[in-house]
């Protein structure tokens, strides 16, 4: 059990040098107590203070070699409190706990803590927050080093980490305030550049990313977060429309052969980021096309194929080979792969629809849609479907709202969506429900299906029963009940449901591979490595996660690369320090929502123009137009740049 | 408008405008050390922050956006502290060289210091200062003095779009150098030198020349190009030391090219003519317009005076070409008189006057930053006209407008084009068309608009529905998706700035292929806003549009008045009788060769430098009396029965005409070495001499004089000569069923290779061969080729290769450009060694060439 010493963490002082140490579970600071196979992890030391988890950590070392790597790793320059300040304070730092310490240094240390407040970013600022926690709180140990008691080196290891809480919240942990920056100073190329080394895909991610980084923007905490997604799709675009070739080169050859199941986000970015490190690369894929989920699950007025083709074939163009129309389990087995290949990737997605347990969906009549994925897939790949006048699509998420949205661009009059839950409830982003609504969708909350209504082996309505919200469940939404007696009929020419995909494992049925699934029926991996129970064979993204959003399968993807390339190269799937500090950061959350910025705002967020809501809705072109450059220049210049360095004291 | 309170006062301002801007606009003044008005915030050094009432902590009043309702002080005990420990951080390091700094007296930090009396140190930290970079040509770099303002990064990459310049390092390591590490080598254009706070980064030449209040500044243009940036010339004695300008009221905003910057040293070049020379001979004054006098008045009585011819220059300023047509036409009574315009700017020239009725450009050069479409075509305007590319860039890349790049090569701009269309040399008529011929089938052209404005909007459809898009495509080599995405480009925008220069104007069809730009022109809108976009020829010679408008050409008096028409009013006005006709260049040198023509007069051009170089030589040799009127000894002067010696542009007054119709006036910096005289006196001497008439040399008078004549000028009028603004000719308005369009047919398909003649960026006509700077980067021509072209014949980087075409051969030293086409070869035509003009025919700029290994 892992004991508080000292923490200034949160900005909440527990100091229990002289009284008993707590638990730091008590604490509610998610700070593994180990790292890797390295050891016990003794103390952290961040932007928003130290944590002690051991009497001997030498604090004034601590605190020096925290300035050291700030100032020597991490600060740009960019601006002479930074660059000057972290310097006179590393120097400062190091000369006290060289012992030789003047009365004046400490007086230096707590004035430039101060004028550090007026740096261009944070991180310089959030720097010295630690180094003043010790100051403050560990004066005889600095007055000590000062009067020539110096301690000897310990035999602690220290490893850092540059973070930012949207870069921590982004699932491909993106360098967003390096890319932001990047657009600021009008630098596209470089821009795209540095957002592919987490992700391969920014067309596709400037466009249907669900932004979870936006709501761990520090700007929201004083006006409106920054439009990140929107800024990822402008040096995208920018290359695109300057017909300008990618720069990446593969590495030399390395003789390895990897195939990758799948090409979707987690396929493409796994085989993009193996195919850079120099392996030989196979991508098999079961449909005609690539993007998987985003290719047939996503309706082109919010990702043009095109574009991911576009983003298809610069992976193609480092020499990944895509053969398309193969399916495993169906044309090759994972035997096959196994025997063949060095390492298997496995992005195979999660295809199957959940059923909505009403009476009579397993019948198969006519105008019962087997889901949502089943019919954007139909409309996206042109199989003849022909949708009827008056659609019903059940549930709240963002399939259910690609569904009621394509079925009016295919004609539907009137296309409705059924929903248990409230508007407020909707898993679905509201912009789409918005959006949704402006081009002519009608809703029908409160209200879940229970029975389809057929004439004759075809679907003519759906009885539904009226709901009312409950208390909250465990996921904070309020859970709907039915109210007893209120079924009616909604007639209808056809039915989706919406509610939900699973992955479909069917391929690993055909021999004992030794792979644990979940009870969802998604792969098991272990320790961020990605790596299955079967040595070699990784797996990412709705396949492993179940049903979830593009970025996480690209993250998902990224690591699995990392982890490959060091299977393939060392023999050993591990994690490096990168790896294992991002996870550690993000289980101890770099965002703080309760956070006082302390600057003035008032600015709003620069918005994409639009197609006007009726006009596209009979259309597949693009709803959302590129964000001018110029407005991405001003967006960009909101960013606050929140950087901050964390560091951790092993031994 | 936004309404803000600053210590106490209230300003209301525009959304978007900086806390920085609304304090300026109420003259509040807020210290900044890395605040570049022309680049965008970096918000670098911290010294402008202010304390916003609702904020905790303070911001920076540069890059923070004003927003309604907010309450700013700007000075305070705590700013005052924040401000003070900075400028102390910012010295931590800093070498105390002041005494032998080149920005010595002209320090930002420096000042800022004194200002805030920082007159102690209390932080110290390790010294990593990187290393002196003393290997870039013509500029230092000296990282101890830098404070990472990031100026220079940002004016290179955001105003100059070189992006030469990158931080490299972290933390207090961090110093600027060039983006790979190795020496600098870029456009050279010095603006990173000039927006340098401190003493960083260095002009070489003006290294512990002068101390910077040592030198006077006297407001002037640079000539060198028709954008005629404003310029202060600092001056000691009679030496130019360095040129600079101004970023507030200057039209360029202060930023210069090589050529403004660095190529001043022909002013002061030793060799400069001192003297008057009779038959290579020193002589005096007198002597020499005795002879020519004397010469003239016997050809005269032999021959009469239709043996007598001149040619004028683009380097002379509007009143000295005024004057040289007024005394061959009044004094000599010979109307032969021409320039170096023949061979491209007066075809284009000639093509926007039938079409479009338009002699220039059609708007300032701020309608190109203003417009949502630009198209450089058969153009390189950073070789051409610098500030052109800086507008191009200005649209594209701050104000979202989207870019075409079409000619036989790709150019600087193209890296910034959303198109950049490569046609095969000598097709970019077919490729105007198929532009043309895409608009109309996509549906793009404005059909209203056409109508009212085209005199003939049926031949429009005719010409169009006979233009087959597969065989244009064919011709030029550009694929279909890349002309319609074009078309797509410039039809959707509301604004559209068409570019086209030397590679349309200069080619042998020039004529031709500017009208069928100009009819482009007609059918994408280009001159249907007043304020944004518009037709923009381009010469790259300083004053070529002055020298037009002033009528030195046969065909035209002052103000383009027909020669014929207006011969008689003319000769009513000058008291004189004029010639009936007049011989243009071509005919000029056909009249040497016949024999005809027996005296010719060279007012600071040099035809050695015209295509078909040779023939011109030839004739040069031949012609009895050759004056030549000139700055330095060129080859011509080496002909020359008498030399007499002229004034460069720092040393003499008078106005010149930009490319986009603003006329500004040159002041006299320095004198002129020796006796040689301001080239207007020779003119008005020598008129005087021949008329038995004094001559005004006052600017007022003899642009007065113009105004009385012609209807080009009377709007001029210089406010005062402090700061020389520019004022305006009268702006092109284009009347309703004013155009002309037309349909000209071309067969130019030539194969095998190419040689083009053209501008380098680093050159200017032949006066800056005579300059050192732009010789330290570009010491001699060199023949550019693909690696592709060179291995065929067994050459490579460096070595002599020998070209011959129908006219002849040069050899020349090759370097390598995998930026060309295979096929295409470019030679720059301004260095006497490397004669390409000799190669290429009659008024061309490109000829079929086989290569040879020497």
């Amino acid at each position: 059990m892992a004991e508080v010493i000292f923490s200034s963490w949160g900005r909440e002082i527990v100091d229990n040098r002289k009284g008993e140490a707590q638990a730091l579970s008590a604490l509610q600071i998610k700070l593994p107590t180990s790292y890797l196979d390295r050891g016990e992890i003794r103390a952290f030391i961040g932007w928003d203070g130290v944590i002690l988890l051991d009497r001997q950590v030498d604090v004034v070392a601590l605190a020096a070699e925290y300035m050291k790597r700030v100032q020597e790793k991490y600060c740009c320059g960019k601006c002479t409190p930074g660059k000057k300040g972290t310097r006179v304070l590393q120097d400062t730092l190091a000369r006290i706990q060289a012992g030789h310490g003047q009365p004046e240094d400490l007086k230096i240390i707590e004035d430039l803590g101060q004028l550090l407040e007026s740096c261009k970013c944070t991180l310089c600022m959030s720097s010295v927050v630690p180094v003043l926690d010790l100051v403050h709180h560990f004066p005889d140990e600095f007055s000590a080093y000062s009067r020539g008691e110096i301690k000897p080196m310990g035999a602690l290891r220290y490893t850092d980490k540059l973070t930012a809480p949207c870069t921590d919240r982004c699932p491909a942990h993106i360098d967003i305030p390096a890319y932001v920056e990047d657009i600021k100073d009008y630098r596209f190329d470089e821009s795209l550049s540095r957002i592919r080394r987490n992700m391969p895909i920014p067309a596709v991610c400037g466009r249907v990313c669900p932004h979870p980084c936006e709501s761990a923007c520090r700007r929201g905490l004083v006006d409106e977060p920054i439009s990140i997604m929107v800024l990822k799709r402008v040096p995208a675009d920018h290359e695109w429309m300057h017909h300008k070739q990618p720069p990446m080169q593969p590495k030399a050859a390395t003789g390895k052969k990897v195939v990758v199941v799948g090409a979707g986000p987690a396929g493409l970015t796994c085989a993009y980021y193996l195919a850079l490190e120099g392996h030989q690369v196979k991508i098999i894929e079961m449909l005609s096309e690539p993007g998987g989920t985003v290719a047939v699950g996503i309706p082109d007025y919010r990702m043009p194929r095109h574009l991911l083709q576009r983003e298809a074939d610069v992976v193609a163009a480092l020499g990944v080979d895509i053969a398309y129309g193969v399916k495993l389990g169906r044309d090759l087995s994972l035997r096959e792969l196994k025997a063949e290949y060095d390492a298997v990737f496995l992005g195979t997605g999660a295809f199957k629809s959940k059923p909505m347990g009403v009476e009579g969906e397993d019948q198969g009549y006519e105008g019962f849609s087997a889901g949502g994925i089943h019919y954007l897939r139909a409309v996206a790949l042109n199989e003849g479907l022909v949708t009827p006048k008056r659609v019903i699509v059940v549930g709240g998420g963002n399939t259910a709202i690609d569904c009621v949205r394509v079925a009016l661009r295919e004609g539907a009059e009137d296309s409705i969506l059924v929903y248990r839950r409230t508007r407020k409830e909707m898993p679905a982003e509201y912009y789409e429900v918005d959006d949704a609504e402006e081009e002519g969708v009608q809703f029908e909350f409160l209200r879940n299906p229970t029975r389809l209504v057929t004439e004759n082996g075809k679907v003519v309505g759906v009885e539904v029963v009226v709901m009312e919200l409950g208390e909250p469940d465990a996921s904070g939404r309020r859970s709907p009940k039915a109210v007893p007696g209120s079924e009616y009929v909604i007639p209808c020419d056809m039915v989706i449901p919406a509610i939900g995909q699973d992955p479909d494992l069917s391929y690993l049925e055909d021999g004992d591979y030794g792979i644990q699934k979940t009870r969802w029926s998604s792969i098991v991996t272990h320790d961020g490595t990605m790596m299955t129970d079967n040595a070699g064979v990784f797996a990412g993204g709705d396949c492993e996660y179940g049903a979830m959003t593009v970025v996480v399968a690209v993250g998902q993807g990224r690591r699995a690369a990392r982890v490959m390339h060091r299977y393939l190269t060392e023999g050993k799937a591990c994690l490096d320090d990168e790896d294992a500090m991002e996870d550690l950061l993000n289980n101890l959350q770099v965002f703080n929502k309760k956070e006082q910025i302390g600057l003035f705002g008032g600015l709003h967020r620069e918005h994409q123009p639009k197609i006007a809501g009726r006009e596209r809705a009979s259309s597949y072109v693009e709803v959302e137009k590129a964000l001018p450059e110029s407005q991405a220049v001003r967006e960009a210049e909101r960013c606050l740049r929140c950087y901050r360095v964390g560091m951790i004291a092993v031994g | 408008m936004l309404k803000l309170k600053i210590d106490g006062s209230d300003v209301e301002i525009a959304k978007g405008a900086t806390i920085l801007a609304a304090a300026e606009k109420i003259g509040i003044p807020i210290p900044t050390l890395c605040f570049l008005k022309k680049v965008s915030p970096t918000g670098a050094c911290r010294m402008c922050v202010v304390e916003i009432e609702g904020a905790d902590k303070p911001m920076t009043a540069c890059n923070t956006p004003a927003v309604d309702g907010m309450v700013v002080t700007t000075q305070s005990e705590k700013l005052r502290k924040i401000r003070q420990q900075v400028m102390q951080l910012l010295l931590v390091n800093h070498p105390l060289d002041c005494p032998v700094c080149d920005a010595g007296g002209e320090c930002d930090l420096q000042n800022s210091c004194y200002s805030l009396a920082v007159t102690h140190q209390r932080f110290e930290g390790e010294n990593l200062n990187h290393a002196e970079m003393n290997d870039w040509p013509l500029i230092q770099q000296i990282p101890s003095r830098c404070i990472l303002c990031e100026k220079c990064v940002k004016v290179c990459h955001e105003v100059v779009g070189a992006s030469a310049l990158a931080v490299h390092a972290r933390g207090e390591a961090a110093y600027i150098d060039t983006v790979d590490g190795r020496p600098l080598n870029c456009e050279f254009c010095g603006n990173c030198v000039a927006v340098c706070p401190t003493g960083t980064l260095n002009s070489k030449p003006f290294k512990f020349k002068a101390r910077p209040w040592a030198l006077r500044k006297t407001p002037s243009v640079c000539t060198l190009c028709a954008c005629q940036c404003q310029i202060d010339i600092n001056s000691h004695g009679n030496e130019i030391y360095r040129i600079t300008s101004d970023d507030a009221g200057t039209t360029n905003q202060g930023t210069l090219c090589i050529g403004g910057f660095f190529s001043y040293g022909f002013v002061n070049h030793a060799q400069r003519l001192t003297s008057p020379q009779i038959a290579q001979q020193n002589c005096d004054w007198d002597q020499a317009f005795a002879r020519i006098t004397t010469e003239i008045e016997a050809i005269r009585a032999s021959s009469g005076s239709q043996a007598l011819a001149g040619l004028s220059s683009p380097r002379l300023t509007n009143e000295e070409n005024y004057l040289f047509q007024k005394m061959f036409r009044v004094a000599m009574g010979s109307n032969n008189i021409d320039s170096e315009a023949r061979f491209g700017a007066l075809r284009a020239m000639q093509a926007t006057s039938a079409v479009l009725g338009l002699r220039g450009a059609s708007h300032l050069l701020s309608a190109i930053g203003n417009s949502e479409a630009v198209l450089v075509f058969g153009a390189d305007p950073t070789a051409e006209a610098p500030a052109v590319d800086w507008q191009v860039q200005d649209a594209c890349r701050r104000r979202d407008a989207k870019l075409v790049v079409a000619g036989m090569h790709p150019i600087k701009l193209s890296k910034f084009a959303n198109v950049a269309l490569v046609c095969k040399p000598g097709t970019e008529l077919e490729l105007a068309n198929g532009i043309s011929r895409l608009l109309y089938e996509r549906n793009l052209l404005q059909t209203d608009y056409l109508n009212q404005a085209l005199a003939n909007p049926a031949e429009l459809k005719v010409h169009l529905d006979a233009i087959n898009i597969d065989k244009v495509c064919a011709e030029t080599g550009v694929e279909r998706r890349l002309l319609e995405e074009v078309a797509d480009i410039l039809g959707a925008a509301s604004s559209v700035s068409i570019i086209f220069g030397a590679e349309i104007t200069k080619s042998v069809r020039g004529y031709e292929k500017s009208v069928a730009i100009a009819d482009l022109a007609i059918l994408c809108g280009a001159l249907r806003n007043n304020s944004a976009g518009g037709l923009f020829p381009l010469d790259e010679k300083g004053n070529t549009q002055g020298l037009l408008d002033m009528g030195v050409c046969p065909e035209y008096l002052p103000g383009y008045q027909p020669y014929a028409q207006a011969r008689e009013s003319f000769a009513q006005a000058w008291k004189a009788k004029l010639p009936e006709t007049g011989l243009d260049a071509m005919g000029i040198l056909a009249g040497i060769e016949a024999g005809t023509i027996r005296f010719l007069y060279l007012a600071a051009t040099n035809p050695l430098t015209f295509p078909n170089a040779k023939r011109w030589r030839k004739a040069l040799e031949k012609v009895e009396v050759l004056v030549v009127q000139d700055i330095l000894p060129t080859e011509v002067v080496n002909l020359a029965t008498v030399v007499l010696p002229g004034a460069s542009w720092a040393e003499k007054g008078g106005s010149v005409t930009s490319m986009d119709h603003r006329i500004r006036s040159l002041s006299r910096a320095i004198a002129s070495p020796g006796t040689a005289l301001e080239d207007w006196e020779i003119l008005a001497t020598l008129y005087g001499r021949l008329r038995k008439q004094a001559v005004s040399i006052s600017r007022a008078d003899i642009l007065a004089e113009v105004s009385s004549l012609s209807q080009l000028y009377d709007k001029v009028n210089f406010a005062g000569d402090d700061r020389h603004r520019p004022c305006l000719k009268a702006p092109y308005r284009p009347l309703a069923k004013s155009f002309h369009y037309q349909t000209p047919q071309i067969d130019e398909i030539q194969t095998g290779l190419q040689l083009v003649c053209g501008k380098s960026p680093y050159h200017f006509g032949t006066t800056t061969t005579w300059a050192a700077g732009p010789l330290e980067i570009e010491s001699q021509g060199l023949v550019r080729m693909h690696p592709l072209d060179a291995s065929q014949v067994g050459v490579g980087e460096g070595e002599r290769v020998k070209l011959t075409s129908s006219k002849g051969s040069v050899t020349a030293v090759l370097t390598l450009d995998d930026s060309l086409p295979a096929g295409l070869l470019f030679a720059p035509y301004h260095f006497a060694n490397l004669e390409v003009q000799t190669l290429v025919e009659d008024g061309s700029n490109r000829v079929g060439v086989t290569l040879a290994k020497v």
